[in-house]
């Protein structure tokens, strides 16, 4: 051992005790000198060469592109000495403006997961094994050619994820070389209704939406704050409307189940499953409402007076979800209307939807497999075998493939069955680009190198094409990017200059044939003609989507903002219906079809109808890693394979189901205690109309204590978070005698207290969607713990993932509480508010004079901050804080030798090098993302100025897609969040404790008044 | 009665004392029990993985890198110990560098001035001068022809494209944040906290860096001028 400490043995048997004390005396010395010290041989590796632009310490931003899903959305790769650790949505993005969702900043534990494939694997003796990549591009080039030469080409197949850009045409492009017919570009659980209406309505699969033009939207179950279309800019569109105050757009929901954009909605219809189109055609008047009324279930007088309102003829946007007839008929409504054009633009499509193939043609493919008739399936970032239904049987089609050949990444159910895996780099380890708008080319670049020995898809295209004399020809290019390069408008010159923004202007040449979508006749989904109790309403998971997010635990962690429930899939039944059914929640229900049946526990949902049952897609695999297999049912399982018969699109809502109580008990992994506030006031809402009412001199003073009475008035009578704890009376005045002010002194020599962090939440924005949730766990390494592996050791759902969370030790340091208003009579009539609940920072902290080691303290510039490295784990903070957001580490997350670890190898690649990683027995805390303050402060230094107003902000503010957060210094107007807590909706939660918080929210704005009413 | 009652509070109070004495002694036991369990554990050699580009704040800060040698107690740990001063894989003379060709500090450690870290020279920036400067020098200029180790060495990891393994003298824990950048640019010299590294043949830990010596100068003891925030904050988040 180089260290200077001398190696200490254990007294040994029959040790006299003066020996055994002198050795002890020398162990304690040592203790104290060396024990301490963390590492005693930890390494310092250089560079062998050094990058140019790079600076140890200093992050560089990528401008990229999010290829999480379909629509592709600019982002910044933040990387540090050769790691992405945290992705950001493009400011300067077109689409998205900065924001992203959940999913796309969870693509970081898609490139770092730990099941991800290593290298190429071939199937020997029934196994797949590891072989070397020029093992694995000899033999795709053998089966390739022999395909050929045996005239079979003409039946392989090649199944991608559906994505724009340029990659499906160099596909083609090379699946053509063989004689392969062009690829099929799917997307699981995708529109593919709407898709086909709107190119007959409009001509384009996709129009923007600007629902700032519009004074009424009506969603016939379209949920265009999650899964439907171009979810982060429709949220952004969506949230600038709502924070109109009394000129926004009233919005109506109708539809079954009352999703996350439902929960948005003023108003909810809850229509019969299947009835929309007659609810569309009576609104068109091409049928009676009193028909509608009957068909669907709803009140005559309900839907008349929906038909009223729409009649009086203020701007309106009509949207709807699900089928193409549904669609085609909302879609006349919006033409009818006058609002193409007008909020509906369809000159502005967002083109990431183009060329897209419907569920029926891979239905198609699966059974020319099953017929033998296949020799070759290639499947690309697809996994038919989870999303297509059960009874749609693609694991015993695909066993009748010769030789299946996958690109996956990580050990999906399709990638399983395949014979060879060539996997894909992750899109942050590759190059591409995408055309998500018109005259906009979306660029991706890598921001570090592979983590494991994989290679970009379209490298391993351009390698194979390379091996074979007779292919080189048509691919002169020698890897992708440079194929890229050659396609870009520009060349050379304008791809590197465009790389520094990631978008670039014009459009892609060449791009693959924007075919419509195949018109198939297919027998519809009859869904009153399948047998069983209750209608099964199938939609994707807001975070999961199609299952894809299942491996990244942050997405199984984060709760599903309607249900709060996570790493759980649970039996959604609407409170009358379980009324009816004596069904508790928690209950274990057996849901059976013809197709096959499931058991999951009840959720007791108000935003359910009493005759329907709901059911979230995404869990229930069966691999795809130690995150997401054996987590939750497949709703998939129960379904039948039926069809939307004018698109051909997969339908979701397609049957009836029978179900039983089997009387066992599983409890809910859920993160909330109430879902009502019973008095509290945390979520606080005013009317649209009494936003304008001001008042009067004499009836402030008539109250005596000013405005705080009124309506939509700002009821906080001092400055938010603007009191230092040492300040002697309410207002923030701090006492005569300096000695007594110390730092908290605005003159103090530090300068520390000019400054009030502080933060506004705008209610009115806010729809729920968690993204800065998400934000907050890759910003501040803040450990997932519901996993399975970390749950071994836990009482009640022992050894099943989320028990950790069941016993309340989940560490979302930002959480959305979710609250319903009404509808305790088990009507429809109930109202949601969301509240993000961050520690609100206060002035005066009930947790800071418990702790008995200073541990938490109030800084000089507001922040109320947790010394970690102080605690000492007595928790009596936490029990002392109101609003309960102070998480305490009962398992050592933080520690790999650990068995609740929460960064499993590669995992630990994302953390953020700028904040500590708690170890066991340490609470923690939000602190207004200390670690951005003080960068952004030793940047100013090391310029030479001050910080600048709104220069930077927190991690959740800077994610949210609605902007519902503000963040920044209160004590100096320059700032936005300044002017925003002068808003007359702002209030304190918990005011009346006279904690003095520095976060301040904005009272959601409610609509319940028909406009012109 | 009362009286009595207050008596009993008073010897209740005075045997708080020696269980305090008993507890510590049973910590004693214990944290010399687990001490010499940690002295007699391997160390790790750490993920050099050629996917990663590997650099000092990588090895700072991963967890995989991380040498997992820690007890029950203080898993967290402190700083390294004073006067510490491990075996380097290449004997680097700072005199010769420093003092008889005159480089500056910023010549290697580049970042010191505009970053949280110092910056270690990358492997690319040695060659640059022992390129020309080679193990086998033959007798110049009044001086005998001598052999280099030390360059060999360097030529060897260069050849096989290997970074050098240096192992880290100072180190503070990683819930400290201490900014290279402000201190330089606040006319701390490297010396105040390294020592006379001009003078070192082997580095060895000049200062304590525990959190008093920190305060020390935070509180602008060493010089006044120097005197900088010590609010929390500033270094633990």
């Amino acid at each position: 051992m180089s260290d200077s400490a001398t190696p200490v043995t254990e007294p040994k048997p029959g040790t006299s005790r003066r020996t055994f004390l002198k050795v002890l005396g020398a162990a304690g010395a040592t203790t104290a000198a060396i024990g301490c010290s963390s590492e005693t041989g930890e390494k310092l590796i250089p560079y062998l060469v050094h990058p140019d632009e790079t600076v140890p310490g200093v992050s560089n931003y990528y401008a990229s592109t999010c290829r999480e899903c379909a629509v592709g959305c600019g982002v910044l790769l933040e990387v540090r000495d050769g790691r992405t650790f945290k992705v950001e949505g493009n400011p300067d993005h077109p689409l998205n403006r900065g924001a992203l969702c959940s999913r796309g900043q969870a693509s970081v534990q898609g490139l770092y997961n730990p099941d991800r494939y290593r290298q190429p694997m071939l199937r020997k003796n029934g196994a797949l094994s590891p072989i070397s990549w020029a093992q694995a591009i000899t033999l795709l080039t053998q089966q390739l050619t022999s395909v050929q030469s045996s005239g079979k080409a003409g039946s392989a197949l090649f199944i991608n994820q559906h994505e724009t850009g340029s990659f499906p045409g160099l596909l083609d492009t090379w699946l053509s070389g063989y004689g392969i017919p062009a690829h099929l570009s799917y997307a699981a659980l995708a529109e593919g209704g709407v898709i086909a209406a709107n190119k007959q309505s409009y001509g384009v699969a996709w129009p923007s939406l600007d629902f700032t033009a519009a004074k009424l939207v009506v969603s016939f179950g379209a949920d265009f704050l999650e899964t439907w279309g171009a979810n982060v800019p429709q949220q952004l569109s969506f949230a600038d409307a709502r924070a109109k105050g009394a000129d926004a757009p009233r919005v109506i929901y109708v539809g079954p189940r009352r999703s996350l954009t439902g929960m948005n909605a003023d108003q909810w219809i809850a229509c019969k499953p299947g009835s929309e189109l007659a609810i569309a055609n009576a609104l068109a008047d091409s049928g009676s409402v009193a028909q509608a009324a009957q068909a669907s279930d709803v009140p005559v007088a309900k839907l008349q007076a929906l038909a009223a309102e729409i009649a009086a003829g203020v701007p309106s946007l009509f949207l709807a979800g699900g089928s193409y007839e549904v669609a085609l008929a909302v879609n006349g409504l919006n033409q009818k209307f006058g609002n193409v054009g007008r909020s509906v633009l369809t000159a502005k499509p967002i083109e990431s939807f183009e060329g897209m193939s419907s569920d029926a043609e891979l239905t198609d493919a699966i059974e020319k497999m099953r017929a033998g008739q296949v020799p070759l399936l290639l499947v690309r970032g697809a996994n038919p075998v989870f999303t297509s239904p059960k009874s749609a049987k693609v694991a015993e089609a695909m066993a009748k493939v010769a030789f299946k050949v996958s690109f996956s990444s990580y050990p999906d159910e399709t990638a399983e069955l395949c014979d060879l895996v060539l996997p894909d780099s992750h899109a942050i380890e590759s190059w591409g680009d995408a055309q998500s708008l018109p005259g906009v080319i979306s660029l991706q670049q890598p921001g570090m190198d592979p983590v494991y020995d994989t290679r970009a898809t379209a490298d391993v295209l351009l390698a194979v094409a390379k091996a074979i004399p007779a292919q080189a020809g048509a691919h002169p290019t020698t890897n992708y990017r440079e194929y890229l390069i050659s396609r870009y408008p520009g060349g050379t010159t304008a791809f590197t200059s465009a790389l520094i923004k990631g978008i670039g202007n014009g459009a892609l040449s060449g791009e693959r044939a924007k075919k419509g979508t195949a018109a198939t006749t297919r027998s519809a989904a009859n869904i009153e003609g399948t047998s069983g109790d209750m209608y099964l309403v199938v939609y994707p998971s807001p975070l999961l989507e199609d299952g894809s997010g299942a491996n990244k635990p942050w997405l199984q962690e984060i709760p599903d903002p309607v249900t709060k429930v996570c790493w759980q899939t649970v039996v959604e039944m609407g409170t009358s219906a379980a009324a009816r059914l004596a069904i508790d929640a928690g209950d274990v229900l057996k849901v059976e079809t013809p197709s096959g049946s499931i058991t999951a526990p009840a959720y007791i949902y108000p935003g359910l109808r009493g005759d329907t049952i709901a059911i979230a897609f995404g869990r229930g695999h069966t691999g795809y890693g130690r995150y997401a297999a054996n987590v939750g049912v497949n709703p998939g399982d129960l379904l039948p394979v039926a069809f939307d018969a004018k698109s051909g699109s997969m339908a979701w809502t397609s049957t009836k189901v029978k179900v039983t109580k089997t009387g066992d008990f599983i409890p809910l992994v859920s993160t909330e205690g109430s879902a009502r506030q019973h008095g509290r006031g945390i979520a606080q809402a005013i009317e649209a109309h009494e936003l304008g009412i001001v008042p009067t001199p004499a009836e402030a003073e008539k109250e005596g204590t000013g405005e705080e009475h009124l309506p939509g008035d700002a009821s906080h009578a001092f400055l938010p978070g603007l009191r230092a704890p040492v300040a002697q009376d309410a207002q923030g005045n701090l006492p005569s005698d300096d000695n007594k002010k110390g730092m908290y002194d605005p003159n103090h020599w530090s300068g520390m207290a000019k400054r009030r962090w502080a933060m506004t939440v705008d209610l009115a924005r806010c729809t729920g969607c968690s993204a800065c949730v998400t934000a907050c766990y890759a910003e501040n390494n803040i450990a997932t713990v519901g996993a399975i592996h970390q749950s071994t050791a836990t009482a009640n759902l022992n050894g099943q993932a989320g028990a950790n969370i069941l016993r309340g030790r989940e560490m979302a340091w930002i959480r959305l509480e979710r609250y319903f208003e009404g509808g305790e009579t088990l009507d429809d009539s109930f109202e949601t508010r969301f509240v993000p609940m961050m520690c609100q920072q206060c002035g005066n902290a009930p947790c800071e004079p418990v702790c008995p080691v200073y541990a938490t303290y109030h800084s000089p510039d507001g922040l109320n901050v947790q010394v970690y490295n102080r605690c000492v784990g007595t928790r009596y903070c936490s029990n002392n804080c109101p609003y309960k957001v102070r998480y305490f580490n009962w398992f050592g997350y933080g520690e790999p030798s650990r068995p609740q670890y929460a960064w499993p190898e590669k995992m630990n690649w994302q953390l953020n090098p700028d904040v500590t990683v708690r170890g066991k027995g340490v609470m923690e805390k939000c602190t207004f993302c200390v670690q951005r303050i003080r960068e952004s402060e030793h940047r100013a230094k090391l310029e030479g100025r001050a910080v600048q107003p709104d220069e930077f902000t927190t991690s959740c503010a800077q994610a949210c897609p609605s902007n519902a957060i503000i963040f920044g210094d209160a004590a100096d107007p320059a700032w936005s969040v300044a002017k925003a807590i002068e808003d007359r909706r702002a209030y304190h939660v918990f005011e009346e404790l006279n904690t003095f918080t520095a976060v301040v929210y904005l009272k959601k704005v409610n609509h319940s008044v028909a406009a012109g009413a | 009665m009362d009286r009595f009652r207050g008596a009993m509070t008073i010897r209740k109070k005075w045997a708080v004392l020696p269980g305090f004495v008993l507890l510590t002694v049973i910590a004693a036991i214990a944290s010399a029990y687990t001490g010499a369990q940690q002295q007699q554990q391997p160390t790790v050699a750490p993920d050099t993985a050629p996917g990663a580009l590997p650099s000092a704040r990588a090895t700072n800060k991963a967890p995989d890198t991380v040498i997992v040698n820690r007890g029950e107690w203080g898993y967290w740990g402190g700083s390294t110990p004073q006067g510490r001063s491990p075996e380097q894989p290449i004997a680097f003379p700072h005199p010769r560098h420093v003092q008889t060709l005159g480089m500056n500090c910023l010549y290697c450690h580049f970042a010191a001035n505009k970053a949280m870290d110092p910056g270690l020279p990358a492997v690319n920036t040695c060659m640059g001068c022992h390129t020309v400067v080679t193990a086998q020098r033959p007798a110049t200029d009044g001086l005998p022809a001598r052999t280099s180790e030390g360059i060999e060495k360097l030529t060897t990891y260069w050849k096989n494209k290997q970074p050098i393994p240096w192992v880290r003298v100072h180190k503070v824990p990683d819930y400290v944040q201490f900014p290279h950048m402000r201190h330089v640019n606040a006319g701390v010299t490297c010396q105040t906290c390294h020592g006379q590294v001009q003078q070192m043949n082997r580095v060895y830990q000049y200062a304590p860096l525990n959190m008093g010596w920190c305060i020390n100068c935070h509180i602008g003891n060493v010089n006044p001028a120097w005197k900088a925030r010590y609010d929390c904050s500033t270094c633990h988040y």
